[in-house]
């Protein structure tokens, strides 16, 4: 039970490390043709490095008649510390340090620090992203079946997990930009509600 | 010559309808948990039971150990796959998959009796419309994916609360989803046996079992990878197979030098083989009377019975020594039989003290020696002597023996300064005249022993030493009164008296604290408005609450739950290990994780003034029960000893020679406790037990050395027959005390050093001959 709660937490907080390496090549301005593979989008990613990153979370479910609303701000400080912090309707914070996620929220005054070690699940998406760093696509593929679909115009790189814990959380990430710039990541679960996240540059403190 | 030979025929008869009788009715017990004692309290009986067929019992701590974490993970999935399908095993736990989808249907359905916040506020408007913005949260968080599912039934989330608390334990670290060591080289798994501990026939089935199983899993790839095991089981199986293996070669040595003495002694194979009559007789007539009177033999009884029973061996030694030319076998048996007899019947006094002990493995033992005993006798006064070939003589017996003799009787002031200094040392020694701790006297290994201090501690699981128990005559009462209970164990961790605990209460919640929550569940028409209030301006489908409206309605009228409801399923082993029925009494037992102030604790719990809670230390408990057999054991042995002062006194008819037998076996008794306490050791039941066969060969030898009737060359063949008796006593005995296992020892090192105290105080203080030179 809690291994799937921290494996979500994994996709979420990956996703956040994927966009903020995706929109540091924004800046770059690479030309992106029609011989787009995984493995270039890897090595952009190795080179990038934003310091943060606004994001707008839309969570769509067939619970609910209106999608909820999530705002806050992705950082990456080097070498490994990756966080993602809510501002609003409420503020949590959620920081990734080496094999350590540390969960803090004032509201309901809790701190904890869990081991990733201890979540095979999350420890895979956390590969994934440190893969993707070191431009390790062996190591990416190794955990995803990987896609790249589209032209440099508006293309869309799709991932799902390889393994069946993975895949009984999470059916597929989608990353989907243009050119230079990921503009949407769309997490899918099996039972078909998904949460969409939206990247926007500048507004970070 | 027909006449004579009728012994035979009985004797014929009899061997071979107990022969029969072994072959079809013998059952030879090898469960430990038969011989324990059954306790003297309601109380004590129930723990006992518990503790022989309870969950501490049965559980097996596994580890898989070798250098990758990764692989082993792999195999503690792949082998608590294998062993989950095992008919012998109810449970494995190895981290994943803690409750079974059967079982969280089970919680789900009585989560609005099993959950302690159910209360009549719990579902007023403000607190549904708390609860659905949490869920809100929830779904917003990375949390969604796990809970979403139980929202539209279980909106005030009663049912993740339950799931908590059945899974709040300390558990270990986890590595790719299954338990592994803090250091990562051990991935650990739990198991729990159908089969109890103690019976060690079914606990080393499932044990080759597992192994075979890991051995599957593990398949040709890691010679690194071993698999450890622990638990009560474990410690039985090993414990078993040590015995076997150190008596079976102890013996096999000691038999062989018995049989290399006897035959250099004697020259005479017939002979050797002859002395092996009674004996055989004695164990297998005993074993038939313990089987039918008990319904089963343990192999315990069996073991220990035959070293009671080597006194007998001395009986055939006595008649071959006294044959002479002159007489047939049948006279000189006759000659020497008043001598014996009072020997046997003294022994036989002996022997019957632990019939009375109470014990079962005592009885067991005393009926096996007395009937053994008995047998070996009678086969050779009347069966013996007719098999031994005629004009049989045995060798000359060297001259200088007897000047031996001669010497030991001028040095009677030895016996005195033994027993003095023997009492200096026993005052002065620093080891405590007896064992007060059970544990140092198990034959476990201390390296096993150390493993499964590791294997709790990585575990996590409490080592049952340290019970709370609660007693009560129904089941909702025992119900009740653990409920009240719980909050003082809160108190006592609170304190820091105890890190932990387990307590039914916890699991289930007695009838009238169900009954209360029904009472708390608003009607279906109450509730629906009230949850469309608490809804408003909250995005939540409409009508998605439907599961939630019918589950409150049903609960409100659902049977309680109780410990039946969790019958055949992993909850309802840890239930059924936490209260329990017997005799119609009921029962709960609490175990305490961490306990270090043992005093504090009891005085905490006596504090409370609740009659029907007890703290139960099981580790002093049996201990103290252990003790209190010895004690009776001993106390029955005082009676014994007076019994045959009075029997030999009757059959004596003499003070001084009366004085003369009695006095070297006293004398021999305080030495060897003497020198056992020097050596370091505590005395345990089983020197108790091995005391009462050095009393047995001390009448022995002590009877023979005063017979009146010895004179010159008869007398010599009398002291090289106690020669031969006594050499081939600590032959025997000397070997087990060669044994790593602390019982053999006790019994080796007891018996070997009492033969030869026995034969030399003997000897000091015999009669000298009035007319030799």
């Amino acid at each position: 039970m809690r291994s799937r709660k921290i494996l979500v937490l994994g996709v979420w907080l990956l996703t956040g490390t994927l966009a903020l390496a995706a929109e540091s090549q924004q800046s770059r301005g690479e030309q992106m043709g029609n011989g787009w593979t995984v493995e270039q989008v890897v090595a952009l990613l190795k080179e990038g490095r934003e310091p943060s990153v606004s994001f707008e979370e839309a969570t769509y479910s067939s619970l609910l008649t209106e999608p909820l609303i999530v705002r806050g701000v992705l950082r990456f400080t080097p070498p490994s510390t990756l966080e993602k912090e809510v501002l609003e309707p409420y503020r949590e914070r959620y920081v990734i340090e080496g094999d350590r996620v540390t969960f803090e929220s004032e509201r309901k005054r809790v701190k904890k620090t869990i081991s990733l070690e201890d979540y095979p699940a999350l420890r895979s998406f956390v590969e994934a992203f440190r893969a993707s760093f070191t431009g390790d696509v062996a190591r990416l593929k190794q955990v995803y079946d990987t896609t790249v679909e589209g032209s440099s115009r508006q293309w869309a790189l799709l991932l799902r997990p390889r393994d069946s814990a993975g895949r009984s959380m999470v059916e597929s990430l989608t990353l989907a930009g243009s050119e230079g710039q990921i503009e949407t990541i769309t997490i899918r679960s099996p039972d078909g509600d998904r949460s969409v996240m939206t990247l926007s540059r500048g507004s970070a403190k | 010559m027909n006449a004579a030979r009728w012994p035979i025929l009985v004797w014929a008869v009899f061997m071979a309808g107990a022969l029969w009788m072994t072959a079809t009715r013998l059952s030879i017990h090898s469960e430990l948990g038969d011989l324990l004692p059954e306790g003297t309290t309601a109380t004590q009986r129930l723990l006992l039971t518990q503790v022989r067929s309870g969950l501490a019992g049965r559980m097996l701590l596994l580890a898989i150990e070798g250098p990758d974490p990764d692989e082993l993970a792999r195999l503690s999935t792949a082998l608590s796959g294998q062993l989950r399908t095992h008919a012998q095993i109810d449970f494995v736990g190895n981290g994943t998959q803690m409750l079974s989808p059967e079982e969280q249907q089970l919680l789900f359905r009585a989560r609005y009796l099993l959950s302690g916040t159910v209360a009549p506020e719990a579902f007023s408007t403000e607190a549904l419309h708390a609860a659905l913005e949490q869920r809100l949260d929830e779904l917003r968080s990375p949390l969604a994916p796990m809970v979403k599912a139980y929202i539209p039934a279980d909106p005030t989330g009663e049912f993740l609360r339950i799931l908590q608390l059945w899974s709040g334990w300390k558990a270990p670290a986890m590595h790719r989803g299954v338990w592994m060591s803090a250091d990562r080289h051990r991935a650990l798994l739990v198991v729990e046996t159908t089969a109890a501990g103690f019976d060690v026939d079914a606990q080393d089935a499932i044990q080759q079992a597992i192994r075979a199983s890991f051995q599957l899993v593990l398949g040709e790839s890691s010679p690194s990878v071993r698999l450890l095991m622990s638990g009560p089981g474990v410690f039985s199986v090993e414990i078993q197979r040590t015995i076997e293996r150190e008596v079976w070669w102890l013996s096999t040595m000691a038999a062989t030098m018995v049989f290399l003495f006897l035959y250099a002694s004697y020259r005479s194979l017939t002979l050797v083989f002859l002395s092996l009559i009674p004996l055989s007789s004695g164990i297998l007539i005993g074993m038939v009377a313990v089987n039918s009177w008990f319904g089963f033999v343990h192999g315990i009884t069996l073991g220990f019975g035959i070293t009671l029973l080597g006194v007998a061996d001395d009986y055939p030694i006595h008649l071959f020594s006294h044959l002479t030319r002159r007489q047939s076998a049948p006279a000189t048996m006759r000659a020497i039989w008043p001598t014996m007899r009072l020997g046997v019947l003294t022994t036989a006094i002996g022997f019957s003290s632990l019939l009375l002990a109470g014990f079962p493995a005592l009885a067991q033992l005393g009926l096996f020696a007395l009937v053994g005993l008995g047998t070996a006798a009678l086969v050779t006064r009347w069966v013996l002597p007719v098999c031994v070939p005629d004009g049989f003589v045995p060798r000359e017996i060297r001259a200088d023996l007897l000047g031996m003799l001669g010497y030991l009787a001028k040095a009677k002031g030895m016996v005195p300064m033994a027993v003095v200094l023997a009492t200096i040392g026993l005052i002065w020694s620093d080891t405590p005249l007896w064992e007060e701790d059970l544990a140092k006297v198990s034959p476990a290994s201390e390296g096993q022993k150390r493993l499964d201090q590791e294997l709790r501690g990585a575990m996590g699981a409490p080592d049952m030493r340290d019970l709370l128990v609660i007693e009560a005559p129904t089941e909702e009462d025992l119900l009740r009164q653990s409920e009240r209970v719980m909050p003082k164990l809160d108190g006592l961790r609170d304190a820091g008296l105890v890190a932990g605990y387990e307590l039914v209460s916890r699991y289930v919640p007695s009838r009238l604290v169900q009954q209360q929550r029904q009472q708390a569940l608003p009607d279906r028409a109450v509730l629906e408005r009230r949850l469309g209030e608490a809804a408003r301006g909250l995005p939540f489908a409409p009508g998605l609450f439907e599961p939630f409206l019918a589950g409150v309605e049903t609960a409100r009228t659902q049977p309680p739950v109780n410990r039946d409801s969790f019958q055949g399923t992993p909850l309802g082993l840890k239930i059924g290990a936490l209260m329990m029925e017997h005799h119609g009494r009921w029962l709960a037992v609490a175990p305490l994780r961490g306990v270090v102030d043992r005093q504090g604790v009891t005085a905490t719990v006596a504090g409370w003034g609740e009659p029907a809670v007890t703290y139960v230390d099981l580790k002093a408990e049996s201990n103290r029960l252990m003790m209190e057999y010895r004690d009776r054991t001993v106390q029955l042995l005082w009676w014994g000893a007076l019994a045959i002062t009075v029997a030999l006194g009757i059959g004596l008819k003499s003070l001084p020679q009366l004085w003369r037998v009695l006095v070297p076996i006293v004398a021999g008794l305080i030495v060897v406790v003497g020198i056992v306490n020097v050596s370091g050791e505590s005395m345990s039941l089983f020197h108790v037990a091995t005391l009462l066969l050095v009393i047995g060969l001390g009448l022995d030898y002590a009877l023979f050395f005063n017979r009146a009737e010895d004179q010159g060359e008869e007398r010599h063949r009398t002291v090289f027959g106690l020669l031969v008796c006594s050499t081939t006593t600590i032959l025997v005995f000397g070997a087990l005390a060669f044994s790593t296992i602390p019982v053999l020892h006790a019994i080796g090192m007891t018996a070997a050093c009492g033969s030869l105290c026995c034969l030399l105080f003997a000897g000091f203080l015999a009669e000298p001959e009035s007319h030799v030179a």
